[in-house]
């Protein structure tokens, strides 16, 4: 099936009444979460995802792309009016965002971000549509030593952009690995770390563990300084930017997209790499550096069109190997199993629809949230300014929830709770638990592929050496260790991610 | 008490990474050609051990932050809330079970004073929980739960 086919087949799915309205409502509840200080993209999808479980897969799919880029924009929301990033990804955008919300401005910060990330995301989209089923085809090539590299690289590149020392980061990666082995083995049907607990045959859920440590773990985190929580909300005056504000943000949106495209397809952190590189790219080709972190438009529009646009390809090595780059990609996952559909390859030849659908109503998402949120702004700063202590009892309503209807079971409810007490430990000794997300879901396949490849080659390790896809991958991955090894870049690292904590 | 944050850490994955290493070594290990299900375990959690040995041991030498205070009462609370939630929600129906756990985490924080709004609202919204994931999305969550159920039989 050509592109253009595809796209026609995906309008056809996505432009249902229904499918457009679980579109319309994921976007909201995305956003709505989203603006909720604390509470990353990762939280916000955990949380929401029982709302999906219901829904026939194309219907539910649709409705956490939904979430999905709510979440984003939420995310930079928050970032703008109250200087509180939501994820690593977002704290470029406090840097000038807050700055014009300071000076009066919120409004135009806010439309060049959502003008920025519409325009980025129907690239993205449109890049989506063209390379994803030329890689799922290159893809079905890839024998097991490919993949196991490629693993590598995201596992090694997820440690090097977490904030923080690079020691934690690889132990919390291997403990990740170490709880993804619960269960049974699919090898050898022997039960491993289950401690005889029948509950523990299928292994430790991936979406209980992320809902633990991220929306639990935050909760608890928040009540730690709840007395010190005091913040307020720049107030919104007029959304339209000026005719001088188009002419500064038309350069870096579309400089942007392209910096964002070509990152986000990289396995492990792409969309952070890309708002920090587009900041730093705009920074360097403007006639005013100076202006730079005191309000400047292009810096909000640069690294918000960067940011949707690695979150939209992002999807790709997803949806055409398998292997999330991210830890929300990691939970999104999460959600296409429960769903019953396995990402890979192969989607693409047998569920057509599924994936164009999919591929159009992140489109259609954008546009929706172009639309929502603008109009809407008044009520996200409202939403901004509920006080904590009504917001977290709700917040954990919606965890309990979600942890017991994965599975409809009441030990995933303690396995959380016990989770979400591991994430407050986590934020407590300084260690960003990222990489053990990511790790819980890419460890196991990572071990399948390693039995297989040396299985084919009689137990000859060389493999990985000689095939010139897994030597490129693996000299990549240890090129960047390297990197961050060396003084210099580390210092260009820290201070990137110094914000971020 | 005192302790650095490498630490707490470094320990907590010695730990895990040892009885890890124990537990694998009661799985068959294979060869490298036909890994059986200890051999991966094995590597990864001798690796974690070996990492966790090295993070103490930096928070030895280097100045390592402290752990900052933990406040216990937040902790306890919501942690005692989501348990009761689980032991109830089978028994009593989502509504109820709702209705306790936003009662018993509200109290982990300092501002919370009972009030009737404050009851009434968590009513309100246990109540839409119930219509909401029960009704609109259809999740096998019993609305009132077998020990209702077992009442009203009576």
């Amino acid at each position: 099936m050509g592109t253009f086919d595809g796209i026609l087949l995906g309008l056809s799915t996505a432009t249902t009444f229904t499918n457009f309205a679980y579109c319309f409502i994921g976007v909201f509840l995305g956003t709505a979460v989203g603006v909720l200080p604390g509470l990353g993209p990762v939280a916000t999808i955990s949380m929401l995802l029982p709302f999906t479980f219901g829904l026939p897969a194309d219907t539910a799919l649709i409705m956490l792309a939904g979430i999905f880029y709510g979440s984003q924009y939420g995310g930079s929301t928050t970032a703008i009016l109250m200087n509180l990033p939501g994820e690593a990804s977002s704290v470029v955008t406090t840097l000038d965002g807050h700055q014009m919300a300071r000076q009066g401005k919120a409004g135009r910060a806010l439309a060049a971000a959502a003008i920025g990330s519409f325009f980025a995301g129907t690239v993205g989209t449109l890049f989506i549509a063209v390379s994803a089923p030329i890689l799922a085809g290159l893809a079905l090539t890839f024998g097991p030593a490919e993949y196991f590299s490629l693993i590598v690289l995201g596992l090694i590149t997820s440690m090097v952009l977490t904030s923080g020392s690079l020691l934690t980061a690889f132990g919390m990666a291997l403990l990740g690995v170490v709880l993804g082995m619960v269960g049974t083995d699919v090898n050898s049907g022997v039960a491993r770390y289950t401690f005889g607990m029948p509950h523990l045959m299928d292994g430790l859920d991936f979406v209980v563990i992320a809902t633990g440590i991220f929306g639990l773990g935050d909760v608890l985190a928040n009540l730690d300084n709840e007395r010190v929580r005091a913040a307020s909300v720049a107030p919104v005056s007029t959304l339209f930017p000026t005719r001088e504000d188009w002419k500064r943000m038309i350069g870096p949106i579309v400089r942007g997209t392209g910096v964002g495209v070509v990152l986000g397809v990289l396995p492990g952190a792409g969309v952070l790499l890309s708002s920090f590189s587009a900041y730093a790219l705009e920074k360097k080709l403007s006639r005013h550096p100076e202006a730079f972190g005191k309000g400047a438009i292009e810096g909000v529009a640069g690294p918000e069109a960067a940011n949707n646009a690695a979150a939209q390809t992002c999807f790709i090595p997803m949806l055409t190997l398998g292997l999330p780059g991210t830890a929300t990609m990691a939970l999104m996952i999460g959600g296409l199993i429960v769903q019953g559909v396995q990402p890979g390859p192969e989607i693409l030849s047998q569920q057509p629809a599924l994936f164009w659908g999919l591929i159009v109503s992140m489109w259609i998402g954008n546009l929706l949230l172009l639309f929502l949120n603008l109009p809407l702004v008044g009520l996200w700063a409202k939403l901004i300014s509920v006080p904590y202590h009504f917001l977290f009892p709700l917040i954990c309503v919606f965890t309990a929830i979600g942890a017991y209807s994965i599975n409809n079971s009441v030990f995933d409810i303690f396995l959380m709770t016990m989770f979400g007490v591991l994430g407050y430990f986590f934020r407590k000794v300084g260690a960003e638990p990222a990489p053990l997300i990511l790790a819980l879901i890419l460890g196991p396949m990572a071990e399948e592929y390693l039995r297989r490849t040396l299985l084919l080659s009689h137990g000859d390790a060389s493999v990985f050496l000689t095939s010139p896809l897994s030597l490129g991958t693996l000299v990549i991955a240890a090129l960047l260790v390297v990197s961050i090894l060396s003084p210099r870049l580390r210092a260009v690292r820290d201070e990137g991610l110094q914000e971020a904590d | 008490m005192k302790i650095s944050q490498d630490t707490a850490l470094g320990t907590l994955f010695v730990a895990i990474g040892v009885a890890a290493l124990l537990m694998a070594l009661q799985y068959p290990m294979g060869t490298a050609n036909r890994m059986g299900p200890g051999y991966f375990p094995l590597i990864v959690s001798a690796l974690l051990s070996l990492i966790g040995a090295a993070i103490i041991l930096r928070g030895r030498l280097g100045d390592a932050k402290l752990i900052e205070a933990i406040r216990w009462k937040p902790l306890a609370m919501v942690s005692a809330a989501l348990v009761a939630f689980g032991l109830l929600i089978e028994g009593l129906g989502l509504p109820l079970a709702v209705f306790v756990l936003i009662l018993g985490a509200a109290l982990a924080s300092d501002r919370f004073g009972w009030s009737g709004k404050a009851t009434l609202g968590a009513a309100v919204f246990a109540g839409v929980c119930g219509l909401v994931f029960v009704r609109f999305l259809g999740l096998p969550i019993p609305m009132a739960g077998a020990w209702l159920k077992a009442l009203g039989g009576f």
